[in-house]
């Protein structure tokens, strides 16, 4: 599903700042990966790589067999519209719409009409146990239903590549709990790849495979082998 | 596929940002609604001119003319003595004032009523068939036929007396009989009478001339072939047109101000487009992590294009139709301010035509609504689509310093300001209006390009002194602007915009006004003016040679020049000619003549053996001291030598003088428009304004001015014709405030976080407050700055370019540094004022709310 090879990526001009250095990293279909490490290990910088949101300055990154940076912009942003669902820290859902267009909205970019893209939306809000909230907008929603709805609309097209950024970062214990159970059960479901960055091990306990960055190096790839939905 | 669901997007931000949405709208509504109304106003004055022409010609294929000055009456009989000449009817046109103290003009037409009512309709009353009593009519030349609307409005019967103003003084009409207001009844708003020519003759001191001859052509022969051979009978002085050439000279008279008002309507469309990108990169700035949040979400850079582009393409549809709804409405107001500068300035009479909607002028209107806001919105909507989306996602903490000074910019934005720089300095004035225009378009994007960097370079510049005055928080403000450029140059742009246009056009005014001083100090220098019009001359009215004999007789006055000021055909347009006695001239005035040898001068324009042309003249027709000037009087050609140039500013399409015997023995013309008086040294202009006064009064419509009252005059005619700019200034004014309230709202709102940090970390609500208002100032001192250095281009653009396009001169470059100086308090005022809510909102921002603001 994912495979990068010889990825390195660095930022600046005068003082040059390495954010990801020579990494090989080939993640199959349908696991569960965690990524770790302290700030400034590199941990966002290859998400935004993978997403195809950002380019590698040496290096290969394949996606579903795609190499990224020969596709176009357009083609990169199509294929995060058709094959990556993406969870922020910070939610980053679209403030002036309601919890259901929300979900709704990545299918509307994909053509389907209102009336059928709303159902499926709402049948997504009945998953993530938010039917009752499904015409309220993001200011009038709690840090974890802002989450549900997140992970409601990155998983609505059935997407191949689960991206998630902290995606209990900004949540109290009790509600990341609830929404790493949520998506765990979710991606079994859907058996999508799942690549989340954490600082949490209680999210990476989630995960089959637990990658541990440093500098923008692998220093530790470790693998598991756990039920779906049972946690630690 | 992609765009309906972006509209979802986009009629959320409209409906959570109404107030800006209807601001924006409103801005091209109001651009539309200037050019549509003008537009209209401008057809319907056409339409009026044309409708007047119609109605004066009647039946008549052709007119045999001789510009203002009239002609021999023996005309009238080679003329009908042309085969193919079915009917020719000679035509005396007066305008003259009643004595009737609130009424205006009246038209008096000079016909031979009998063969006349073959050629134009008159329609009597029921109660009468014919004229009352038509031996009386035709046999007392002080009889008139008068149109029922204005015998109405005084209460006239048949046999009443009309008074009225004649060459002879005011003499009383008898009212012989009415017709009602159709044909030509209809014309002047009613205010229309005949007359017997021959009558006509008489009292308006016309010798044995005629205006104009109307003819018919007979059906054998067609009317170009007449025309040709009347051209070929006639003297050269003679012209042979149809009616609607008539209509043609008359749209001439007035395309000085139809051109202005033209150009103030693009003004106010430019406005416009400034407003759309003001309002667009405001929102782009405010929806700048909702951007990347569309872009993770897979929608493309054309998208996000095209979104925003949509938004502006509606904005303009809903303006553009309200704009024009408003601008039919604001055409009706127009069109009666086009009606009266046209009468009152031009001495062009026209008939009441309600404006009408026009496919065209809709259609064009709309196109050009749509196409400012589509423009206004390209380079945000551009910015907005190339953000990069992780910079968008990220809290405003990591976003990366703005890089105003990018070649990118820089380079395209110079190189326009510089081209267009080049283009309004070299280019001539004959490459056509619309291209003329762009020049300045051109500057104003090229300014905006470097806009950004001009706002970091002048905050820079103003640091020390926001340091001083206004402490820490000055500091702050000044560096909130230099560390974003590119959102304070929303606001700052509104500002160049509107100080631009105010600098600008108060430069303009105070050019052309010192201008027309120089030139009434060298050339309108006589101690008193006796005119028979407050324009100094007129098209009908006119003094004998009497008048000037009279006052002459006056033991105060040492000498007097009459002066014939008329209009006369030239190489397919017109030309004034001022005829006037040139001792008398040049002993007072020979200042004013700037080029040719002043002993040629002297020598041999007194003899009538050359002219002077006024700078306008020359530029116009490409004419130098050494050329000639070749005019055809009715009696015959005059080729004379240009002598000298004189600064002159009378007439728009330039001034020819010559020695007014020359004059009267070439046009067979003595008429006299007004007579400068100069006084014997001592007297007072004021007591022998009053001693003319008196030996006027009762028998002349005379208009008797000091030189100072003159000179005041002069200039409160000036203000009435820059009356459309003051409008402008306005709208300028009106566009810089709405960006100053609407960007400083959403910096506060955008730096909202930035605020909460302040306040967490121990700031008070005073400093924030003041943080704001001090931007707000900050930002005013920038805008004028700025202001200021897009005026120093437009200056040069209006006095060499717009001057020249409209009035035929350039008007020297003066930079207004007190209006300048004077509007930096004013604009920090209203600033201030502006900022004063968001302040407020800023102070009562919850901190941890803010803090916590996604």
């Amino acid at each position: 599903m994912i495979q990068l090879t010889g990825v390195s990526k660095s930022y600046g001009l005068g003082k040059v700042v390495q954010a990801v250095s020579g990494m090989n990293l080939q993640i199959g279909p349908a696991e569960r990966v965690a990524v770790m490490g302290p700030s400034g290990s590199g941990k966002s910088t290859l998400l935004n790589l993978i997403c195809g949101l950002d380019g590698p300055t040496a290096g290969s990154v394949k996606v579903d067999g795609m190499e990224l940076s020969a596709l176009s912009d357009d083609a990169r942003t199509r294929l995060r519209r058709e094959k990556i669902g993406m969870i922020f820290q910070t939610f980053n859902l679209l403030p002036t719409l309601t919890a259901l267009e929300n979900v709704a909205f990545p299918l509307r970019l994909q053509g389907l009409a209102k009336k059928d893209a709303e159902p499926r939306a709402a049948s997504m809000l009945v998953r993530v146990g938010l039917k009752d909230r499904s015409s309220h907008r993001p200011d009038e929603l709690s840090g974890g239903e802002r989450q549900r709805v997140a992970i409601a609309r990155a998983l609505i097209f059935r997407p191949l590549l689960l991206l998630g950024d902290e995606p209990t970062g900004n949540l109290d214990s009790v509600s990341g709990e609830e929404i790493l159970r949520l998506l765990d059960g979710l991606q079994h479901e859907y058996a999508s790849t799942l690549l989340m960055v954490t600082h949490n091990s209680q999210a990476a306990g989630y995960c089959n495979r637990i990658i541990t960055l440093h500098d923008g190096r692998i220093v530790k790839d470790e693998r598991f082998d756990r039920a779906p939905a049972t946690g630690r | 596929m992609m765009i309906p669901a972006l509209w979802q997007i986009s009629s959320r931000q409209w409906r959570a940002h109404r107030l800006r949405v209807l601001m924006t709208t409103l801005g091209i509504a109001l651009g539309v609604a200037v050019f549509f109304a003008v537009r209209t106003a401008n057809t319907a004055l056409l339409d009026s001119l044309s409708l007047t022409v119609e109605r004066l010609a009647g039946k008549s294929t052709l007119e045999v003319t001789s510009g203002e000055t009239g002609f021999p009456e023996e005309v009238i009989d080679t003329v009908r003595a042309t085969p193919g000449v079915e009917l020719a009817e000679p035509v005396i046109e007066v305008i003259v004032h009643s004595a009737f103290a609130d009424e205006g003009n009246l038209l008096i037409l000079g016909v031979d009523t009998t063969g006349d009512q073959q050629l134009r309709q008159y329609e009597f009353d029921r109660s009468q068939t014919e004229i009352a009593d038509p031996l009386t009519y035709l046999a007392q030349p002080n009889s008139l036929l008068l149109s029922r609307a204005f015998a109405e409005r005084h209460g006239l019967r048949i046999g009443d007396r009309l008074p009225i103003f004649t060459a002879h003084g005011r003499k009383d009409f008898i009212v012989q009989g009415l017709f009602q207001p159709v044909g030509v009844g209809a014309v002047f708003g009613g205010n229309v009478a005949v007359m017997d020519v021959y009558s006509a003759q008489v009292v308006f001191d016309r010798g044995r001339s005629f205006d104009r001859i109307d003819l018919m052509n007979s059906r054998s022969v067609p009317v170009d072939e007449l025309q040709r051979r009347l051209c070929a009978r006639l003297p050269a002085g003679l012209e042979t047109v149809r009616p609607q050439m008539r209509g043609q000279a008359l749209e001439n008279a007035v395309t000085a101000m139809r051109l202005g008002m033209l150009i103030t309507s693009f003004i106010a469309l430019l406005v416009g487009v400034y407003i759309i990108f003001n309002s667009f990169t405001i929102a782009v700035n405010q929806r700048w992590k909702e951007i990347g949040i569309l872009r993770s979400l897979g929608v493309e850079r054309r998208n996000v294009y095209a979104m925003f582009l949509g938004e502006a393409l509606l904005m303009g549809v809903i303006g553009s139709i309200s704009g024009i709804a408003g601008g039919f409405y604001l055409a009706a107001a127009a069109s009666k301010v086009m009606g009266s500068i046209a009468a009152s300035v031009y001495g062009v009479i026209s008939t009441a035509v309600a404006p009408r909607l026009h496919p065209v002028t809709v259609l064009t209107s709309f196109a050009l609504g749509v196409a400012a806001s589509l423009i206004g919105a390209w380079f945000p909507a551009r910015a907005a689509s190339c953000l990069d989306p992780i910079l968008a996602l990220h809290n405003i903490e990591s976003r990366q310093p703005e890089s105003s000074l990018g070649w990118k910019r820089i380079a395209p934005g110079s190189a326009l300001v510089l081209v267009a720089s080049l283009l309004v300095h070299f280019s001539p004035s004959r490459v056509g209006m619309t291209l003329q225009l762009s020049y300045a378009a051109v500057i104003l994007l090229g300014l905006t390009l470097l806009l950004p960097m001009l706002v970091q370079g002048s905050a820079r510049l103003i640091h020390p002194v926001m340091d001083w005055a206004g402490g820490a928080e000055g500091g702050l403000a000044v560096d909130a602007m230099v560390r974003s450029p590119r959102r304070s140059s929303a606001t700052v742009g509104a500002l160049m915009v509107g100080l631009m246009f105010v600098f600008s056009t108060g430069a303009y005014i105070q050019s052309y006004k010192h201008m027309i001083g120089r030139w009434t100090h060298r050339m309108l220098n006589s101690d008193l003016v006796v005119a028979t019009s407050t324009l100094l001359r007129s098209t009908s009215y006119h003094f004998s040679e009497d008048m000037g004999n009279r006052i002459s007789a006056l033991p105060e006055v040492k000498s007097v020049e009459n002066v014939r000021f008329t209009f006369i055909p030239f190489q397919g347009d017109s030309a004034a000619v001022i005829a006037i006695e040139m001792d008398g001239f040049l002993a007072r005035a020979s200042d004013a003549i700037e080029g040719g040898s002043s002993r040629h001068v002297r020598e041999l324009l007194p003899r009538g053996e050359g002219v002077l042309v006024s700078n306008n003249f020359s530029a116009r027709w490409r004419c130098r001291v050494g050329g000639r000037v070749r005019l055809n009087a009715p009696t015959g050609v005059l080729d004379l030598p240009i002598l000298g140039i004189v600064e002159d500013y009378r007439s728009d399409k330039g001034s020819i003088f010559m020695d007014r015997a020359l004059y009267k023995k070439f046009w067979k013309d003595d008429a006299v428009d007004f007579v400068d008086v100069n006084l014997k040294p001592g007297e007072d202009a004021t007591l022998v304004k009053r001693k003319i006064e008196r030996l006027t009064s009762g028998s002349e419509h005379a208009l008797v001015y000091t030189n100072a009252e003159l000179r005041i005059w002069i200039g409160s005619l000036v203000d009435q014709f820059f009356l459309l700019n003051y409008m402008q200034l306005v709208v300028a004014v009106v566009v810089a405030v709405v960006g100053i309230v609407n960007t400083l709202i959403v910096s506060v709102m955008e730096r909202s976080r930035e605020f909460a940090i302040v306040r967490a970390v121990g700031g008070y609500c005073s400093q924030i407050r003041k943080m704001v208002l001090l931007e707000a100032v900050a930002i005013s001192i920038v805008g004028v700055m700025v202001g200021a250095l897009a005026a120093v281009f437009n200056i040069q653009f209006m006095s060499r370019t717009v001057s020249t396009v409209v009035a035929g001169y350039e008007v020297p470059f003066y930079f207004p540094w007190l209006l300048v100086l004077a509007a930096l308090p004013a604009v920090a005022a209203v600033s201030l004022l502006a900022a004063w809510l968001p302040a407020l909102r800023a102070m009562r921002m919850s901190v941890i709310e803010a803090i916590g603001y996604e």
